[in-house]
C-alpha cells in the first residue's frame, strides 16, 4: 500500500525539478545555433544544409562542450564531462581537427585562469609563469581524458550502420559502466548518406510472402525504431546532419512550380526549405536533399544553415565565412549570423 | 549476408529449431535480422516451449551482427592510428605542399578539379613518381583515357633524384618506375572490379611491407562515372556513392591517399563548377581546384573543401616542362 502511495505522490514538485534539471547543468549550449533554445535529453535534433555549411564543424564543437569537465584542477572549463557517441556515416570524419580543437578550448581555459590568477597576485610575473607551467604540464593528462571520452564507429553502408544500432544499447551499457558517466550525444553526421544506395537496392524475389527486404523504406523505419528504443534506456540528446542541395536545378524548378501554385509573393530561403520538406509526400523532391522521411517525422529540432556567401573581417582573420542558421522546428523567426574564426571558435556576428 | 541455414554447422544454437521459429516470422537470412525489431521477437519466442533456446539462438545473432560493422574507437585511439599511420605525401610541388600542410594524406580521398588542361594529370604523375622515390611506397595508376604517361614520370624522377652517378641513379628510377602499377580502366565496372580485388590482395599482404601501396590515382574518376549518371533512374547514383564509398574505405583500412580528378562544368553566371553535381560533392574530405593560365606553366590551386582548413586559400607552383 504503502508503495502504490510513493507511486501516487508526486516525487518533487515543479520548482525542485527546475532546479535539480537546471543544476544538473545548463541545458542551454552556448554555441550557435543551438543558444536560442534549451536541448533536453530525448530531444532529436536535424542540422540542414548544404556542403560546406560547417555542419561537422558545429558537431564536433558540441562534442568537445560535452567531452570537456566542468571543472579540472581549479580550471573552470565549462563542460558537461559527458561521452559523445559520433557514428560518421560520411566517413570524413578528422581525429586531428577535433584534437587541434580540443588543443585549443584547453589551453584558452588555462590562459584565461591564469589571467584571473594573475591579476590577483599583483604584479607576480613569476606566479603566473608558473601556474602556466604547470596547467601545461596537466594538459596531456585532460586532453587523454577527453578524447578518450569521444566515442566513434564508421559505418560504410546501411548494413554496418544498423548493425551498429542494434548492438548499440549493449555497448552504451558497457562504456557506462566502464567510464561511470553516460553518453550525452548520439551524433549522426550525416543521416541520408546512403540514400541513392539504398534507394537502388532492388528487393530479391521472396522466399516468404510477407519477407521484410532490404529497402530504403525498411531501412529509415527500423533506423528511427532503434533510436526510439535507444531513447527510452540512454537518455541523450540526438543531433544528426543533413545534406540539403539547394540551388539544384530540378529542385529549383520544382519549388518555384510549387510556389506560384501557393501564390506566395517573396521567396525566402526559409520558404524554400519548408516547401521542399512539405513537398516531400508529393514529389520525389525530398529524394534530392537524400533524407528518410521516416527521420523526418521523428525530429523534434530542425535548424537550416547556409554560408550567406558574404566575409567579414575579424582582427586578425580576414575574409571569414559568414554563415546563416534559422530555426525551422519549432517555427521560430530566429536567425543568426555566424562565422567560425582561424582558430575553430564559432561566434555570432 | 549470411542466411541462417549456413551458420548452422558453426553455431550449434542455429539450429533447425530456431531456423523454423524464424521462419515463421520471413525471418531467413542474418540481414533480415537487421530489419526486424529483436525485441518483438523475443517476446514472440516467449510462448515456445523451448524459448530459452530460442532466446540464446538471438542473442547469438545479435553476436554475430556485432561483428558486422566497423570496430568501436575512442578518440585516443583514433588520434594513435592517425599520427602512426595516416601521414601526408609530398605532391612533389613545394608551394603545393605548403598549402596541404605537407601533401596529401594517407586515408583520405583528395579530388583534384579543373577544366582540360590545367594540370590535374601533371599533378597525378608529378605524385606518383615523387611517392615511388621518395616515400619508396607503391603506386596504384588507373588511367581512363590514356593520358599515363611513362615518359613524363621518368623526367619527374630525374628531377626528384639528385643523384650524380648514373648508375645508381638508373637503378633507382627502375625500381621506382617498377613501383607504379598502371592500369586502363575505361568503364566504372572494371574500376570496381579493379578495386575489388586490390582490397583482396591488401587484406591478405596486410604483413608483407614490401606490397605497401601508399597511393591510388584515378584519373580521371569523372569520365567513369559522368556517363553512369543522368537518366531517371538512381542506379547511376548510386554506383557513384559506392564507388565513393569503397575509395575511401581502402584509403582509411589500408592507409592509403587516394587521388581522384573530375572536370568542371558551365554553372550558373558562366563560372565553372565540378562536375559530378552535389551528391558526389560530400564524398572527398578535400576537393582542390586547379587552374592554368593557356601555354603557361604557372599553375594555380585553391582549396574548395578541407576538413582542417577554410576554403579560399590559394597557391602558385610550376609544372616543369620537358
Amino acid at each position: 500500500m504503502a508503495l502504490e502511495k510513493g507511486w501516487i505522490e508526486g516525487d518533487e514538485s515543479g520548482k525542485e525539478m527546475l532546479l535539480r534539471v537546471l543544476s544538473e547543468w545548463p541545458p542551454f549550449l552556448l554555441l550557435p545555433p543551438f543558444h536560442r533554445l534549451p536541448l533536453r535529453v530525448g530531444n532529436v535534433v536535424e542540422l540542414v544544409g548544404p556542403s560546406l555549411s560547417a555542419k561537422t564543424h558545429i558537431l564536433i564543437q558540441v562534442a568537445i562542450s560535452c567531452i570537456l569537465p566542468k571543472e579540472w584542477n581549479g580550471v573552470h572549463y565549462g563542460g558537461l564531462g559527458r561521452l559523445v557517441m559520433f557514428l560518421d556515416l560520411d566517413c570524413r570524419f578528422d581525429v586531428s581537427c577535433l584534437a587541434q580543437l580540443l588543443k585549443h578550448r584547453i589551453i584558452q581555459a588555462n590562459g584565461s585562469s591564469s589571467k584571473v590568477h594573475s591579476e590577483q597576485n599583483d604584479g607576480g610575473l613569476w606566479t603566473c609563469h608558473a601556474k602556466k607551467k604547470s596547467s601545461i604540464a596537466y594538459d596531456e593528462e585532460l586532453f587523454a581524458l577527453c578524447l578518450r571520452r569521444f566515442l566513434y564507429v564508421r559505418c560504410y553502408d546501411s548494413f554496418e550502420f544498423l548493425a551498429t544500432l542494434k548492438t548499440l544499447h549493449f555497448r552504451l551499457q558497457k562504456e557506462r559502466e566502464a567510464c561511470g558517466i553516460s553518453v550525452h550525444f548520439l551524433m549522426i553526421d550525416s543521416i541520408g548518406a546512403f540514400h541513392w544506395v539504398d534507394r537502388a537496392c532492388r528487393p530479391l524475389p521472396h522466399e516468404g510472402n510477407n519477407r521484410k527486404s532490404l529497402s530504403l523504406q525498411s531501412v529509415s523505419e527500423t533506423v528511427v525504431q532503434e533510436i526510439r528504443k535507444l531513447l527510452l534506456v540512454h537518455p541523450m540528446v540526438v543531433i544528426a546532419t543533413k545534406a540539403i542541395i539547394i540551388g539544384d536545378k530540378n529542385s529549383a524548378k520544382e519549388v518555384k512550380w510549387k510556389l506560384r501554385k501557393l501564390s506566395t509573393p517573396d521567396i525566402t530561403y526559409v520558404d524554400n526549405i519548408k516547401v521542399i520538406l512539405s513537398m516531400s509526400h508529393i514529389t520525389s523532391i525530398c529524394l534530392l536533399s537524400g533524407s528518410p522521411r521516416r527521420f523526418q517525422s521523428f525530429v523534434t529540432h530542425r535548424i537550416a544553415i547556409r554560408p550567406t556567401g558574404e566575409h567579414c573581417a575579424m582582427g586578425e582573420n580576414k575574409e571569414l565565412s559568414v554563415y546563416l542558421s534559422e530555426w525551422l522546428l519549432p517555427p521560430l523567426k530566429f536567425s543568426d549570423k555566424f562565422a567560425v574564426l582561424g582558430d575553430g571558435t564559432v561566434i555570432l556576428l | 549476408m549470411a542466411p541462417l541455414k549456413s551458420l548452422e554447422r558453426q553455431y550449434p544454437i542455429i539450429d533447425s529449431d530456431f531456423q523454423n521459429f524464424c521462419a515463421s516470422h520471413s525471418i531467413f537470412s542474418v540481414e533480415d535480422f537487421l530489419i526486424h525489431d529483436l525485441y518483438e521477437l523475443t517476446a514472440l519466442a516467449e510462448p515456445h516451449p523451448t524459448s530459452d533456446r530460442l532466446k540464446e539462438g538471438i542473442t547469438q545473432v545479435l553476436g554475430i551482427i556485432d561483428n558486422q560493422h566497423q570496430p568501436w574507437l575512442n578518440g585516443m585511439e583514433l588520434l594513435e592510428d592517425a599520427l602512426r599511420n595516416k601521414r601526408f605525401l609530398s605532391t612533389g610541388f613545394e608551394g603545393f605542399d605548403l598549402l596541404l600542410r605537407g601533401g596529401f594524406r594517407e586515408g583520405q580521398l583528395t579530388e583534384l578539379v579543373g577544366p582540360s588542361s590545367s594540370g590535374k594529370t601533371q599533378c597525378c604523375l608529378q605524385a606518383a613518381a615523387n611517392v615511388s622515390v621518395k616515400h619508396m611506397g607503391r603506386v596504384v595508376y588507373l588511367d581512363t583515357g590514356n593520358a599515363f604517361s611513362p615518359q613524363r614520370i621518368a623526367h619527374f624522377m630525374e628531377q626528384i633524384s639528385d643523384l650524380h652517378f648514373k648508375q645508381a641513379k638508373d637503378k633507382i628510377l627502375q625500381k621506382a618506375m617498377s613501383s607504379i602499377v598502371c592500369h586502363s580502366v575505361f568503364d566504372i565496372f572494371a574500376m570496381f572490379d579493379l578495386l575489388f580485388q586490390l582490397e583482396c590482395d591488401l587484406r591478405s599482404q596486410i604483413d608483407n611491407r614490401d606490397y605497401l601501396v601508399r597511393l591510388l590515382i584515378v584519373d580521371s574518376i569523372s569520365s567513369l562515372i559522368t556517363p553512369v549518371l543522368g537518366g531517371i533512374g538512381s542506379q547511376g547514383r548510386a554506383l557513384m556513392i559506392s564507388a565513393g564509398y569503397l575509395l575511401k574505405k581502402l584509403a582509411h583500412e589500408h592507409n592509403i591517399a587516394v587521388l581522384v580528378t573530375n572536370h568542371t562544368v558551365g554553372g550558373d553566371g558562366g563560372f565553372c563548377k565540378p562536375a559530378l553535381g552535389e551528391s558526389w560533392k560530400s564524398i572527398p574530405h578535400v576537393r582542390l581546384m586547379l587552374s592554368r593560365n593557356h601555354g603557361s606553366s604557372i599553375c594555380s590551386v585553391s582549396i574548395l573543401k578541407h576538413p582542417a582548413m577554410a576554403s579560399g586559400k590559394a597557391t602558385e607552383f610550376v609544372i616543369s616542362e620537358f
